[in-house]
């Protein structure tokens, strides 16, 4: 690049204001708001859910409303299901479960597929032939199959008195194993694309001046490479759970996810057969879960689209 | 062109800073076997104060033996002396502690500097890294060094890279290699991206700051009208070998290489009236994968006869330090062929 | 030459490693896979007869691995005790509905991506595109199980079109193609919705590229017509990433495929892998695993193959990343 264009690169933003680029930026926009402010809402009701007067326990049957359902309507503004249980609230505490499963899950993949591509990308060479084998198979296991399997064999883990190193594994619930096999499925595409941000990284000349320094390689590595990543990764991270959250979903419906508190999935795939009768028991919980992973499908693609502008113009 | 031999090098002495011998860089394509031979064996020595030009199409391995020198990478093989200490053999803390002596300044003013950073920081980073002095004394030396390159320290503090012009990134690139006080500077291509009115203010520096901080550098360029005014001496590289060796004057006023000869009349020169360039060099370099055998420069040279295709032609002093590495040099002195 | 030479080896790594991480799953929590492999609660000597076909099962796991790989390369593939049924007839049996499915996701989703990513590029910024783009970014949030009860709710269960829920029966579309319409649609729209969405945005990308491009201005200064330009010239530059995707999903629309089975019926391979993930009908699910895992293999690797025929410097760019 050169200077005359980096020197007008910086009075960019003002000239950039001409109206048809403003239209285009206000739609994204808009999306952002929507995303932040039912992400919002949504994790501030499920963290708050046990203290809120207007959402009931997800577990025990409405009052006088015992295998009875009805539709949504101001007492029950989701309606309640076929064992009197409030939709809404279900909704609620599902939330909790989901966003639980898919933002841990997203944690550890994001440190150790993070740490893998920049392991790989940094060192290159046989290290890096290493991992991406190791990435590429995790890339190629059909992820749905594998999971439920993984799941079913972790049940009868637990249920086993099978030891390891001493321990049992009496303490894998549902919720553990579907985090630990989402954990694992999390890692290849984080790996992968940090690994290619950091072969590009690396190449940057503020990276040799660092080294030509006599910066070590781990410094190098953290204060060079890793704030250079993290913008990519906090896109990663937002699109991974949306990921996470339908991939939830589908694990639910074939019966291998958390069933209490019942995960959107689950009440889905429970309550599908009945969707004649009462709709309201399936279609809310698919809208929760449609709209929650479009949030996240937001948020990540506008980071994305930031970020990329943004290394563009460097 | 294919210049081997070390004529021109002087003795190893208390003054030579830099001694480069026999430097050879090669880099694997993909992993299909073949290499790139980036830099095949050249040697070159810059004495204390001196300034060292650099010079030759892109491509022809001019930045790969200034990183070379720095050992980032390592080169594949040939002995770098530097402070009278042979770095090739340094092990690697060694190694990170003699890299301090020397520093570089890049072509690219933004890719140099890190985006995230603030920029004052950036400055700062070096010492951090060695530690030295108190936290006062290296604020103290940052703002002095900055000030120096003209930067305003204030802003610095909080200002990203991007904020600021090419040239001003450029500054502070050269604010960085000075916190360290090295002794050798490798400037590679650094104002190749800047504007023709921003080269000569940074030029200007560089030769300013080299009087003011006892510096040696090398300058690394493609332009030779670049090189001219800051250099003692200029080394022209073509497709990994040197082709010539002479003081700065006398390399504009007689080029002897065929090759000098090219760039030399290709400057552009600022008068309507002047002829037409008199010599032409037809097509680009060859690849560096599978470098022409003999005078590396042969294909394209107006001067090459049969014996340039197999026998690669030896450094000699053609006028008082003034070295060629050709067999038909412009002077017209033809090197005898060696009995078989 | 070399460069597939070595792309295969590691794709054959690849397909090793991933079957031996199945092969190894099955086995967690499994303390006697001979039982698993008998059928659960047996008898002592239908074990012993299971232990008399399959003797490697007390060996090292690599070792099984070794004795189940040969087996599968060699077409035996074994026998399920729950289903009373050779695993390969299981296959002959339960595949074409798998595979019609996911056939037919493809053409719905080619049939949605190819006009809307096509036409969205060329009328960029336009209501056509908005509309689109906003659209296509909701199919995308959609997860498959949504798109199934949405279908479920707004189609199936208004109309006397297609069978109720879970209802759908393998047909094959030579037999009675309208039935097979009937019996495929609802599960293949499930999946090929989203996919659809996903390649209209990578196919716009694409196509707003090329469409930049130097060929095209001069293909327009030529005077060429802009359908032609759009549908030959400027497709045939952008097409590459597309099938690219279309290659690379296959494994994941196989795996939807699973969903789509549970939901709507026709029972395949996926309603089968259910079943023995249930009751760890070791073979089976190894067979299925394995069908799968090379499928995406084999696919990766035509996409190498493609692009090393298409252009070698795009197969250089693809390998750097």
């Amino acid at each position: 690049m050169t200077t005359t264009s980096m020197d007008t690169m910086t009075a960019m933003p003002d000239a950039a204001s001409d109206e048809r680029v403003a239209t285009k930026r206000r739609l994204p926009k808009l999306g952002v708001t929507f995303g932040v402010l039912w992400l919002g809402t949504l994790i501030f009701l499920a963290v708050f859910a046990d203290f809120m007067p207007f959402i009931r326990g997800y577990g025990q049957s409405l009052d006088g409303a015992t295998n009875t359902r009805f539709g949504p309507g101001i007492d029950f503004w989701f309606g309640s299901d076929t064992l009197g249980r409030d939709v809404f609230a279900r909704c609620i505490y599902g939330a909790r479960t989901s966003l639980t499963i898919a933002s841990a899950s997203i944690l550890v993949g994001t440190v150790v597929g993070g740490t893998l591509g920049m392991v790989a990308g940094y060192f290159k060479g046989w290290v890096d032939r290493v991992i991406s084998i190791f990435t590429d198979s995790l890339l190629a296991l059909p992820a749905i199959i594998i999971a439920s399997l993984l799941v079913g064999r972790f049940d009868v883990l637990a249920d086993s008195d099978i030891k390891f190193l001493g321990f049992g594994f009496g303490w894998m619930s549902r919720t553990w194993s579907v985090t630990i096999v989402f954990s694992l499925l999390s890692i290849a595409p984080v790996a992968r694309i940090v690994r290619a941000q950091t072969l590009s990284l690396s190449q940057r000349e503020y990276v040799l001046a660092a080294r030509s320094l006599g910066a070590s390689t781990r410094r190098v590595l953290w204060r060079e490479i890793v704030p250079n990543v993290i913008p990519a990764l906090t896109a990663v991270i937002f699109t991974g759970i949306a990921i996470l959250l339908a991939a939830e979903g589908g694990l639910a419906f074939l019966g291998y996810s958390v069933p209490r508190p019942p995960s959107w999935g689950s009440m889905i795939a429970d309550d599908r057969d009945k969707i004649e009768e009462a709709w309201w028991t399936s279609i809310f919980p698919c809208f929760m879960l449609f709209f929650t992973v479009l949030a996240f499908n937001l948020i990540g693609d506008r980071l994305a689209r930031r970020f990329d502008i943004r290394e563009a113009a460097l | 062109m294919a210049g081997t031999g070390d004529a021109h090098m002087r003795p190893a002495d208390d003054e030579v800073l830099l001694r480069v011998e026999k430097l050879l860089v090669e880099f694997p394509v993909g992993r299909t076997g073949l290499k790139v031979h980036a830099v095949s064996g050249i040697s070159f020595d810059v004495e204390k104060g001196e300034t060292l030009g650099l010079v030759g199409e892109s491509g022809c391995g001019k930045s790969t033996t200034g990183r070379a020198v720095m050992q980032l990478p390592e080169p594949t093989s040939g002995s770098v002396m530097f402070e009278g200490q042979e770095l090739t053999a340094l092990n690697r803390s060694d190694m990170r502690e003699a890299r301090t002596h020397m520093q570089m300044i890049f072509q690219d003013p933004i890719s140099s500097l890190n985006p995230r950073r603030k920029v004052r920081d950036i400055v700062l980073e070096p010492l951090n890294i060695w530690k030295r002095g108190t936290k006062d004394e290296r604020q103290a030396l940052v703002d002095k060094v900055l000030e120096d390159v003209g930067i305003d320290p204030q802003r610095a503090a909080t200002s990203q890279a991007h904020e600021f012009s090419g040239g001003q990134c450029q500054r502070i690139s050269i604010a960085r290699a000075l916190v360290l006080d090295p002794s050798l500077i490798i400037c590679d291509e650094p104002v190749s991206a800047l504007d023709v009115s921003v080269q000569a203010q940074v030029i200007n520096l560089l030769e300013d700051l080299k009087e003011r901080y006892g510096l040696t550098l090398i300058f690394i360029a493609h332009d030779l009208a670049v090189v001219k005014n800051i250099s003692d001496r200029v080394a022209v590289m073509y497709l990994g070998k040197l082709c010539e060796v002479a003081g700065s004057d006398d390399l504009y006023r007689q080029p002897l290489h065929p090759y000098t000869n090219v760039l030399l009349a290709s400057i552009p020169v600022p008068d309507p009236d002047a002829e037409p360039l008199a010599v032409e060099v037809v097509g680009e370099p060859p690849s560096p994968v599978l470098p022409p055998p003999g005078c590396r420069f042969h294909p394209r040279c107006p001067n090459a006869q049969e014996r340039c295709t197999t026998e690669e032609p030896v450094m000699r002093e053609l006028a008082t330090r003034h070295f060629v590495a050709c067999h038909f040099p412009m002077d017209g002195t033809a090197v005898p062929a060696q009995p078989a | 030459m070399r460069y597939l030479l070595q792309r295969f080896v590691q794709f054959l790594i690849v397909f090793v490693v991933v079957t031996f991480i199945v092969l190894a799953a099955t086995r967690i929590g499994s303390s006697d896979p001979l039982r698993d492999l008998a059928g659960g609660q047996v008898n002592q000597e239908r074990l012993e007869e299971v232990a008399a076909d399959y003797p490697y099962l007390d060996k090292p796991l690599v070792i099984q691995y070794g004795y189940w790989m040969t087996d599968i390369v060699t077409g035996d593939w074994g026998y399920s005790y729950y289903q009373s049924q050779s695993v390969m007839d299981m296959f002959k049996q339960r595949a074409p509905a798998t595979f019609f499915i996911v056939f037919w996701a493809l053409v719905i989703g080619l049939l949605i991506a190819l006009p809307v990513g096509i036409y969205s590029a060329y009328r960029r910024d336009r209501i056509f595109d908005k509309a689109t783009s906003l659209s296509t970014f909701a199919t995308i949030s959609m997860p498959s199980l949504v798109v199934a009860v949405l279908l479920l709710y707004a189609v199936a269960a208004r109309t006397d079109l297609f069978p109720t829920v879970g209802g759908s029966n393998y047909v094959a579309p030579w037999d009675n193609p309208y039935e097979h319409f009937k019996n495929f649609f609802l599960p293949a729209l499930t999946l090929g919705v989203g996919i659809g969405g996903v390649w209209s945005r990578l196919l716009r990308a694409d196509m707003v590229l090329t469409l930049q491009s130097d060929f095209v201005t001069l293909a327009k200064a030529k005077g060429i017509s802009p359908m032609r330009i759009l549908w030959v010239h400027a497709l045939r530059a952008s097409v590459l990433s597309l099938i690219t995707s279309v290659a690379l999903q296959l494994g994941a629309l196989i795996s939807g495929s699973i969903i789509a089975e549970q939901f709507f019926g026709p029972r395949g391979l996926g309603d089968r892998l259910v079943f023995a993930i249930q009751q760890n009908d070791l073979l089976t699910l190894q067979a299925i695993a394995v069908v799968i895992v090379a499928v995406v293999v084999v696919a990766n690797l035509a996409v190498d193959l493609l692009y090393a025929v298409v252009d070698p410097r795009i197969r250089a760019a693809r390998a750097l990343t």
